[in-house]
């Protein structure tokens, strides 16, 4: 069970705009942090994924464990939101 | 009767959902004729990833690649198409149908166009692969943000490189763009790039190839390459590759004829080597790589699908 989702973004990302559009889809709520505007953040990013891209989503389980997706990749993203 | 759930059915499947797609789904739905998109990656494709349109008629400031893709679809969904999120993985004749797998399970249609478009290509180098998305990027758009006031290098002479350098300037203290023959970008992009190169911000290096990335402690350190015989080397913190594009055709590579690149043959109709499914935009052998042009192309194939439909008004029921 998902507990929470936080989406690492920036203004010009498309695959951004797909990673939120697929949880808005399916009624899920979730924190963006837009790293245009949080710039300080962007460490916080790159040491969750590995990768100096967004987006990077973070879903949080019910037990704390964490699934982290990076890009725009829905295999990997249904199944981590289901 | 079986209890099998039916396979579902529409009268044109568009597979991708790009300015090709979009516009095609524009004129099909505006017509009534039923119309599902399948998107496996960005609605609006690589122009979503682009910063800036300037060459797109209508808009005279030019327009952003996300707006343009939104209001694309926008339009479209306002006549009733419908895009589904997922990939599909191969088509099927079945005569008068076509059965399509995807990973939201087996689809038919009545015809089907593909407007996959393309991808940029990767280079090939040494490093390239071990540094994916830790300092070698495809997408200025995703990953310039992690670039500020830091050193980049961008591999590449034509539009894409050109364009987005210029929207790396806004991150980046200084890029060494390397351009392996000629500059081949537009006039107008070269223009607007050379305040960047009289400012400092940018050099560009002719004649130069890019032969390995080299890191350490998982972050890239500098690229090698040649000049003139001679081994020439950049220091830099990240790469930014644009050196043309690669058809995403993978999934027709046994049912329909391809080039020699990978794009799609088609005949003046749009028609590809299967009757029944078209190709459109930048997937399409011979396409010119430009949006208005998908556009066009989406329009044109629009009016070829709805011909091809006519001609089968009483398809055989699955």
């Amino acid at each position: 069970m998902v507990k929470n989702i936080t989406i690492f973004t920036t203004n010009t990302c498309g695959y951004c705009q797909m990673v939120k559009k697929y949880l808005g889809a399916k009624g899920m709520t979730y924190e963006e942090v837009n790293l245009d505007e949080h710039p300080h953040r962007q460490a916080e990013a790159l040491q969750m994924s590995g990768a100096m891209t967004v987006p990077v989503t973070v879903v949080t389980k019910t037990d704390d464990s964490q699934e982290i997706i990076v890009g725009y990749n829905l295999a990997k993203l249904a199944p981590a939101v289901a | 009767m079986s209890d099998e759930p039916k396979t579902p059915q529409h009268d044109v499947i568009v597979v991708g959902a790009g300015p090709a797609a979009l516009t095609a789904a524009i004129y099909t739905t505006r017509e009534d004729i039923d119309t599902l998109l399948f998107e496996r990656a960005v609605i609006g494709g690589l122009a979503a990833a682009t910063d800036k349109i300037d060459n797109y008629p209508g808009f005279p400031d030019g327009v952003e690649g996300l707006v343009l893709s939104d209001q694309l679809r926008k339009q479209a969904e306002r006549f009733g198409a419908v895009i589904e999120l997922g990939e599909v993985t191969a088509i099927r004749d079945e005569g008068e149908l076509k059965r399509l797998e995807t990973t939201s399970g087996d689809m038919l249609a009545r015809a089907v166009l593909i407007a996959t478009g393309s991808d940029y290509k990767k280079i090939g180098v040494p490093g390239e692969q071990d540094f994916y998305a830790r300092g070698v990027h495809y997408c200025a758009t995703c990953d310039g943000a992690f670039y500020r006031d830091k050193r980049l290098v961008v591999v590449g002479g034509g539009n894409s490189a050109f364009q987005e350098t210029i929207f790396l300037t806004r991150f980046a203290s200084h890029i060494d763009l390397l351009v392996r023959s000629t500059v081949r970008a537009s006039d107008v992009l070269q223009a607007e790039l050379q305040e960047f190169v009289k400012a400092g911000k940018v050099t560009i290096h002719l004649a130069t190839t890019t032969d390995e990335i080299v890191g350490e402690n998982n972050a890239v350190t500098k690229v090698v390459g040649t000049h003139d015989g001679q081994k020439v080397e950049f220091p830099t913190d990240g790469v930014f590759v644009f050196v043309g594009l690669m058809p995403n055709s993978q999934f027709v590579k046994d049912t329909l004829d391809l080039d020699t690149i990978g794009f799609i043959k088609t005949d003046q109709s749009l028609q590809t080597s299967l009757p029944g499914v078209f190709a459109a935009g930048d997937i399409r052998s011979g396409a010119t790589m430009q949006i208005a042009s998908a556009a066009g192309e989406g329009a044109t194939v629009a009016l070829k699908l709805r011909e091809y439909l006519e001609g089968r008004s009483h398809p055989p029921q699955n």
